[in-house]
């Protein structure tokens, strides 16, 4: 008997290997290669972040809700959810989801990763869960600290882990080991060389169109734009602005192109003192702060230092977000316009300027320090004698942060993934030091009971639409009162082999579950 | 010659511990590791655990006392950004660059030897005239500008060879190896070319001056007067008496590309560690800039000690003490 059923099970797995082989004959393996600017610092989610680590998280592993290319969000490994109370969320699973090992995904792993990420390294990703729990194998129930509305948009950042596998494999060896429910399994990961994703059969929403997925980290720009043009790799990230025209005019070859949602923005300090400025702080007057922002010239900044790759953004969050305040724009508010810049810096009583230093980084954003000098050429106009302090990102988050002593006029970028502006305006404009976890970013001590209390009502409602209301009104507020000045969104350059289709997602993160290769 | 390697294993520790100091004392300086992995809107609290979790609450000295007495016990520390042991991550990647390296170093020699000993015995021909002249080029000419053009050229141009990469390798001992496939030689040529250029360059001049200066010597005279053939003359007595600095630099040159190949590893994609040293720097990540500046040290400690050795090899009057 026991001989029958082992050729019975020999049998089958020919004949398995037979209907590969023909399936594989008919129909070609599809393959992708990949050009990033960096290799992944982990492949586990709750070790890091930063953009080429995400890239490849959300190929090995899946969130409960799913946020698509264009920032709206939908259901991912839970089919729905509803709100019990307005502190009580039930999210209902989906039912048959496998890991890649074939373990299944119930619940308890939905539990596990919670608690997991709030002694991580990442207690961000939970900040807004206060307690979970199964109700059954396929029901989780969640309470938040307070109301909050967007805790679903919060939920497409955390990756769902398998909480057996990962307490067996242990954290160090979870970064070489990943274990997942999402569409490629990884193949190899060799540092610094290639790490190559297998697509997984088993995928929920089906297998993925491309079978095999190389990503190569080519750090040098000019040796990515080589190797596409040499047909090395079959799309890169991150096109370098002076090759944009070249691959243009190669036969074979597009570019794509679309804006980011990392703004670039002027934080101006507000406190009666400033450790750069002699003497009071002009920029507590609005004024002051008004005559700064029209002196400056987006648009110039974007066609002479970025090549026109740039957006100038028009309020501090893009209009896709929950809080863009319709039809308002920074830009059509405070033009350009020197002599009004003037009049204002007059009738605050800094006719003759002031000295001020601005803290800019080198190395994080698309041609930050050429920036920070645009700045200082178009702020002496009004006699703002702007000295530029630049270095490099390692020491810049150190030397900025809160409570900013040392810095008057910052530069730095700020994307809301979650597609919502309260974060923004909680972390960037609350009152300092008033409530745990808000206006811990708050670097120019910006302090208005408005606007405190706008962002206190929006987090404590559990209706979108009443957010949406009053972060539009504290959109509106910001826009009036200027605590910072949005200059614009860079924009993220890609470049394609033809017979590949990409589009890009607004969060930067590449998936190949969405791309496709012509036969 | 005991006595001689005591000697050179209590510098050789001596000077590892001053590395690791040097270094703890200059990464205090570079930024907080710890603004590197957290997200830039964390709360306090947030970042006081990761604090923890790196081990970075304690004080500078604690922390150094920690990474001594785990060093004596072979743990070099995990890097704060991979959250992997240190030495891993450059021990995984060195294999890469020193083949890089070699191939590199065995290009210099090849054509460094023959034109610098030709360019000495002629001083006055036209031909060395040109070899000198190149020569200036490729001691002058920045690497990452060579390393575009050939990129631009040899790649993109006429598709000679890839532009960056490092193709497929075989394993060896466990190391994977890519001088043992045809594909990874199709790969290694540019890089290898770029990184030798400069090297190729000095030893060429060095030869050169060595010969010059040899060539005046009686015993060159004797020797050709006893009527040896003027190729056993230049290669066995004259090369040979010009070569100890020749060694000396070969050896600090070897060394140096190894450790410091970072500019051709980046322009070509090359897996190599160097490039892990800069990623560290801007990240500062100081477990990994600790053991890869002490293992750098090590390796040209070792690398002057075979110089030494080579030494009594060519020139019998010199003995080690």
């Amino acid at each position: 008997m026991k001989y029958l059923s082992e050729t019975a099970l020999h049998a089958s797995a020919l004949g398995l290997a037979l209907m590969a082989a023909t399936a594989g004959a008919a129909l070609a393996e599809k393959s992708v290669t990949i050009g990033l600017t960096a290799d992944p610092s982990h492949l586990y989610p709750l070790a890091g972040e930063e953009l080429s680590s995400n890239i490849i998280y959300y190929h090995l592993y899946d969130p409960l809700v799913k946020r698509s290319a264009d920032l709206s969000f939908g259901p991912g490994l839970a089919e729905s959810w509803e709100n019990v109370d307005d502190t009580t969320w039930r999210f209902k699973l989906r039912d048959g989801v496998k890991f890649h090992n074939g373990n299944d995904f119930t619940a308890d792993d939905v539990v596990f990763t919670v608690e997991k990420a709030r002694t991580s390294i990442r207690p961000d990703l939970v900040a807004n869960i206060a307690s979970i729990t199964a109700v059954d194998d396929l029901t989780v129930e969640i309470t938040t600290p307070k109301p909050y509305a967007v805790l679903p948009n919060d939920l497409a950042e955390l990756l769902i882990l398998d909480s057996d596998y990962t307490t067996e494999t242990g954290d160090e060896k979870m970064d070489l080991e990943p274990m997942g429910t999402g569409p490629y399994m990884l193949g190899e990961w060799i540092k610094e060389e290639k790490l190559t994703l297998n697509a997984f059969d088993g995928y929920w929403a089906g297998a993925p169109k491309i079978d095999t997925v190389t990503f190569r980290p080519i750090t040098n720009p000019a040796t990515r734009t080589a190797a596409l043009l040499t047909g090395e790799v079959d799309v890169i990230q991150d096109l370098a602005v002076r090759d944009v025209d070249r691959v243009k005019r190669e036969d074979g070859f597009e570019v794509v192109t679309r804006p980011s949602l990392l703004n670039v923005v002027l934080a101006m300090d507000t406190r009666a003192k400033s450790p750069t400025i002699e003497g009071d702080n002009p920029m507590v007057d609005q004024r002051v702060r008004e005559a700064i922002a029209r002196a400056i010239d987006t648009d110039a900044i974007n066609k002479i230092v970025m090549n026109g790759l740039a957006t100038p953004s028009d309020q501090f969050v893009p209009a896709s977000h929950i809080g863009y305040a319709e039809g308002m724009s920074f830009r059509e508010m405070y033009p350009v316009d020197i002599e009004k810049a003037k009049e204002l810096m007059a009738d605050a009583g800094y006719a003759d300027g002031f000295t001020m230093t601005l803290d800019a980084t080198n190395n994080r954003y698309v041609n930050d320090a050429q920036i920070a000098q645009a700045l200082a050429s178009m702020l002496a106009k009004i006699n703002i004698n702007l000295q530029l302090n630049i270095m490099p990102k390692s020491n810049f988050w150190g030397y900025i942060r809160v409570p900013t002593e040392q810095s008057s006029f910052i530069m730095s970028g700020w994307d809301v993934p979650a597609g919502d502006a309260g974060s923004m305006y909680g972390a960037l404009f609350y009152t300092r030091d008033k409530k745990e976890g808000y206006g811990q970013v708050n670097r120019g001590s910006y302090s208005n009971p408005e606007l405190d209390e706008l962002v206190d009502k929006a987090d404590a409602t559990p209706s979108i639409e009443e957010r949406d209301q009053y972060l539009q009104e504290a959109s509106k507020l910001l826009l009036a009162d200027i605590p910072m000045i949005p200059v614009h969104y860079e924009q993220d350059i890609y470049a394609v082999r033809d017979g590949v289709t990409l589009e890009p997602r607004v969060d930067k993160f590449l998936w190949a579950y969405d791309m496709d290769v012509a036969e | 010659m005991f006595g001689y390697l005591l000697k050179r294993l209590i510098q050789m520790t001596l000077v590892l511990w001053v590395v690791s100091v040097i270094v703890f004392l200059m990464m205090s300086f570079t930024g907080d590791p710890v603004f590197m992995v957290v997200p830039i809107d964390a709360t306090d609290a947030e970042i006081a655990q990761a604090r923890r979790i790196l081990g970075l609450d304690q004080s500078l000295l604690v922390q150094y006392w920690r990474f001594i007495s785990s060093l004596v016990q072979g743990d070099f520390g995990n890097s704060y950004v991979f959250r992997q042991p240190a030495m891993t991550l450059i021990l995984e990647r060195l294999p890469a660059t020193v083949e890089m390296v070699l191939v590199a170093m065995a290009l210099a020699l090849a054509v460094a030897i023959p034109l610098g000993v030709y360019a000495g015995a002629n001083p006055e021909s036209r031909i060395s005239r040109t070899i000198m002249a190149g020569s200036l080029l490729g001691i002058s000419l920045p690497g990452f500008w060579v390393g575009m053009v050939l990129i631009f050229l040899f790649a993109v141009h006429w598709g000679f060879f890839p532009s960056s990469g490092r193709g497929d390798t075989a394993e060896f001992f466990g190391l994977r190896i890519s001088l043992l496939t045809a594909d990874g030689w199709h790969h290694i040529i540019l890089p290898a070319v770029t990184l030798s250029l400069a090297t190729m360059a000095i030893l060429l001049r060095m030869t050169r001056a060595g010969m010059m200066e040899v060539g005046r010597q009686d015993f060159m005279k004797f020797a050709r007067a006893k009527g040896a053939t003027r190729r056993d003359v230049l290669y066995k007595h004259g090369l040979k008496n010009a070569l100890i600095p020749v060694i000396t630099i070969f050896g600090l040159q070897l060394g140096d590309l190894i450790a410091f190949a970072t500019i051709t590893e980046t322009i070509f994609s090359w897996p190599g560690m160097g490039k892990l040293l800069i990623d560290s720097i801007y990240r500062a990540d100081r477990p990994v800039i600790v053991v890869y500046l002490m293992l750098v040290a090590l390796i040209f400690v070792i690398i002057n000690f075979l110089v030494d050795i080579v030494y009594t090899l060519i020139d019998p009057r010199i003995t080690l003490k």
